[in-house]
């Protein structure tokens, strides 16, 4: 079969691609290395090109339909708002970071940088003063065509509302004058009702005919010609661009942890001299005061950390980071108890009905029970226990996504709901173990452990992880809904945050968080097939 | 291949080195009544040697073995291995199944040590590896101890089976239809195997089989089951060939076509008989001894 070097890539490679369940990209491969190019530009048509094409009419039925459907926050975006989207939050992230960089900085290379922004800040702020004069004129030139446009409706829109108040000052006199008369006893009471029917008839229609006209105004106004916009739109680039820069000195020049700490430091030095200098026994202890107090702050401010803002990117680390401990605890739960359910049916037994009660309860009922008796757990103050304090500051993948209790519930949530396909699953695959393969732990005299550990374990692995990835499929859903209604740090958490704020690109945000979810999800799916597929000993056929 | 390791002094031999006696396996049906699969099943085996169990499917054959494994409750009656009565499974009776039963997640290596290290849990790594490697290349797998069960073909993992069950130096060696699911070409191979094996180790063994051609050229001693329900021992034939066997001298001699005749009669003739098919005449009775118990019979009759 794989004779040459040529031939055992390509079969390595197929290989690669089979157990990570890419089917697809097996036609491109062979017709690379020219296995019957025919075939495989056939099957490429199928299996690629038209599902590309089914994708892209999609996208396009989106971009033709979306726009059409006027909300309450704007219409439904495009595809192309919600890559403007996304790359506003990448620039977002990048400023974050330039921000943490700015704030971290020392010595020399603080003094270059600072003069780098200095630079890049003059020449933003020329640059900005260009573009507003730039748009100023072009809104200018737009504004007079506009009063052009808008002239003659105007004039027709006065002429229109003069004719319609004089004919309702007609209406009252004549009304008044018909009262009189009734006062009188000169005319019948219905006359005067029916005259204020028709009255309030035709003030309707007087009404309705001017806001015709208003709204032909509003119209125009409304939308500017496409250059204003433009122009506006460049503008506010660079006034962001400006903002950021000035933001950035601001950090280097005043906040940046050294700075920060030197001039503290100089205070306590200041305060030296002031005490020995000092007469009065009074003026010595406040001395000695400030001394201690800038001494202490400078030494906290080297251990502080810039405050970054939460981005979708961090957000997303910090939910990966939750489902995992969640999954993790999941997991270490339901594959021993699922082995003992599989093992003994008295204690499949007894737990039958624990786990047809507990699996349909509502993830959102288990993350309230969680977040009493887990937020009790960390009482009276979460930040300094002894988890948080250790998780934050030595565990390495989780010290810069600030553990709390909010944290761990929404990983005990996800435990909770992701417990049960990983249970059924795996009492299942004990359970529906090969009687031979039992037979011959029998004959072979295995005792427990290494009957369990050798035989049942093993033969009930693919089982097992077939139930644990639907487990993190499950917890992944999960974790979305519980940070969003816990308010914990995450994916869930900047949806409903997005959805809170509502500014006008909440809802692009909102797209691109579901594009974000789903597609980490279909990739925790993946990892999990290939675990599941390594583990297989009948090369994961079974699973598709 | 010697001959003097497959024959003992006849004194060493034990005539009842398995006894089996009044086996009965029943299933009893929900009404309170037992179903008898196998009735009476009366057998003495000798030590070492080999006793092919041969009838018609569904005839109580596999039950009867995997009696005497231990993997199968005794309804009524009782099996004596060496000298002491079996009670449930144990490593004095290897077991060969119809499916090579391997772990597909171990190398054959693997499989066979599985049951070493359980059996002889006190010798040290290195006469366990030994035991290993000796009766894998015993079975001619020397080559291919690390692979896999999937990397083998259906033969191949065939002799990983027996291989796992020799390793524990059992002294009977069941065999449940071993080559059933084999080619007929990889079949003779595995009975020369399993001939060469006996041989060596001077095991007593038992096969489960349906093909008459097998159980005329492997066994001493083949015993012919009446049909199901309450089965049992229908007619035993003495097969009279030297061993260690060849196979061309036994398929030429003429003596292999009486015997293979009267198995196909017998088959034949119970082919169309259901319940209890047994002929209690006195040669049926003798059939019952095995050779050692004749003689002893003769003389006992020559006395008198």
């Amino acid at each position: 079969m794989a004779d040459s070097p040529k031939d055992k890539l390509k079969y390595s490679i197929l290989k690669v691609i089979d157990v990570s369940g890419f089917k697809v990209f097996d036609p491109p491969v062979r017709l690379i290395f020219g296995e019957e190019p025919q075939k495989q530009i056939r099957d490429i048509a199928k299996y690629m090109l038209l599902p590309i094409l089914f994708i892209g009419v999609c996208i396009l039925a989106w971009d033709i339909i979306g726009p059409n459907h006027k909300t309450k926050s704007g219409e439904v975006p495009n595809p192309a708002k919600v890559l403007v989207a996304y790359s506003d939050a990448r620039r977002f992230d990048q400023r974050e970071d330039e921000k943490n960089h700015a704030f971290e900085v020392t010595g020399s290379e603080r003094k270059s940088e600072v003069k780098r922004v200095e630079s890049k800040l003059a020449q933003l702020e020329k640059e900005q003063a260009n573009l507003q004069k730039k748009s100023s004129e072009i809104a200018q030139a737009a504004q007079k065509s506009l009063d052009t446009q808008l002239a003659p409706i105007q004039e027709k829109y006065a002429a229109l509302k003069a004719k319609n108040e004089s004919a309702e000052e007609v209406r009252e006199a004549e009304m008044e004058a018909l009262a009189e008369k009734i006062a009188l006893k000169e005319a019948q009471p219905e006359k005067l009702i029916a005259l204020l029917k028709q009255a309030t008839v035709a003030e309707e229609k007087e009404k309705e005919a001017e806001s015709i006209l208003k709204d032909q105004m509003d119209l125009i106004r409304d939308n500017p010609p496409e250059e204003v916009k433009e122009a506006q739109l460049v503008t506010n680039k660079v006034a962001d661009e400006v903002q950021h820069h000035k933001k950035l000195l601001a950090i280097l020049t005043k906040e940046n942890k050294s700075v920060k700490e030197a001039s503290l430091l100089a205070k306590a030095k200041e305060d030296a001299e002031q005490l020995a200098a000092a007469t009065t026994g009074k003026e010595v202890l406040k001395e000695a005061k400030s001394i201690v107090k800038n001494t202490e702050r400078a030494e906290s401010t080297s251990e502080q950390s810039y405050p970054r803002t939460a981005t979708i990117f961090w957000q997303t680390r910090r939910s990966l980071a939750t489902v995992f401990v969640g999954f993790i605890i999941a997991a270490g739960v339901a594959i021993p108890l699922g082995i003992m359910c599989g093992l003994n049916r008295i204690f499949m037994a007894c737990m039958t009905p624990l786990i047809s009660i507990f699996r349909p309860v509502s993830p959102v009922v288990w993350l309230l029970i969680f977040q009493i008796i887990v937020g009790a757990f960390f009482l009276p103050d979460p930040a300094s226990h002894p988890l948080f304090v250790f998780m934050n500051d030595s565990l390495n993948p989780f010290s810069s996504l600030q553990t709390n209790p909010a944290m761990i519930f929404s990983a005990c949530t996800v435990a909770m709901c992701a417990l049960w396909p990983a249970l059924v699953n795996t009492a299942l695959g004990v359970s529906a173990i090969d009687k031979d393969h039992l037979n011959v732990a029998k004959v072979l005299k295995l005792g427990f452990w290494s009957r369990l550990f050798k035989i049942v374990i093993p033969s009930s692995l693919p089982l097992v992880f077939a139930g644990l990835r639907i487990s993190l499929g499950v917890g992944w859903m999960v974790l979305i809904a519980a940070e969003a209604l816990s308010s914990s740090d995450g994916l869930g958490k900047f949806v409903w945050d997005e959805y809170q704020n509502g500014s006008s690109q909440s809802f692009a945000n909102i797209i691109l968080a579901c594009f974000v979810v789903g597609i980490i999800g279909f990739f925790l799916d993946r990892l999990m097939i290939i675990l599941q597929r390594l583990v297989s000993f009948d090369d994961g056929s079974a699973t598709a | 291949m010697s001959i003097e390791l497959y024959e003992p002094a006849p004194e060493r031999l034990n005539p009842k080195f398995v006894e089996i006696s009044n086996l009965v396996k029943s299933y009893p049906n929900p009404y309170g009544e037992d179903f008898r699969v196998v009735e009476d099943f009366n057998l003495n085996i000798r030590q070492g040697e080999f006793i092919s169990l041969i009838g018609h499917s569904g005839c109580g054959k596999s039950t009867v073995l995997t009696m005497l494994a231990g993997l199968n409750e005794i309804s009524e009656g009782g099996i004596i291995v060496g000298d002491r009565e079996i009670d449930g499974p144990g490593p004095d009776r290897a077991v060969v199944f119809q499916a090579p039963c391997l772990m597909p997640w171990l190398s054959a290596y693997g499989n066979v040590m599985l049951g070493v290290k359980s059996v002889y849990p006190h010798a040290s790594k290195a006469e366990q590896k030994q035991i290993v490697e000796h009766s894998l290349s015993v079975v001619g797998l020397a080559d291919a101890m690390k692979k896999l069960p999937k990397e083998l073909s259906g033969g191949m993992q065939q002799r990983v089976g027996i291989a796992r069950a020799i390793a524990l130096q059992p002294k009977v060696l069941l065999l449940d239809e071993p080559f059933g699911r084999l080619d007929s070409l990889t079949r003779m191979e595995l009975q020369d195997v399993i001939i060469d094996i006996l041989a060596r180790e001077n095991l007593t063994a038992m096969i489960v089989t349906h093909d008459v051609d097998e159980a005329v050229f492997m066994a001493d001693r083949c015993v012919m089951m009446s049909n199901g329900p309450k089965a049992g021992v229908g007619e035993i034939m003495e097969i009279d060939f030297a061993r260690p066997r060849n196979r061309e001298v036994v398929f030429n001699d003429p003596k292999f076509f009486e015997y293979r005749e009267h198995l196909l009669a017998f088959l034949e003739q119970r082919s169309h008989i259901k319940g209890d098919t047994r002929t209690h005449n006195r040669e049926n009775l003798i059939g019952y001894m095995n050779k050692a118990e004749l003689i002893d019979l003769e003389q006992k009759l020559s006395v008198a």
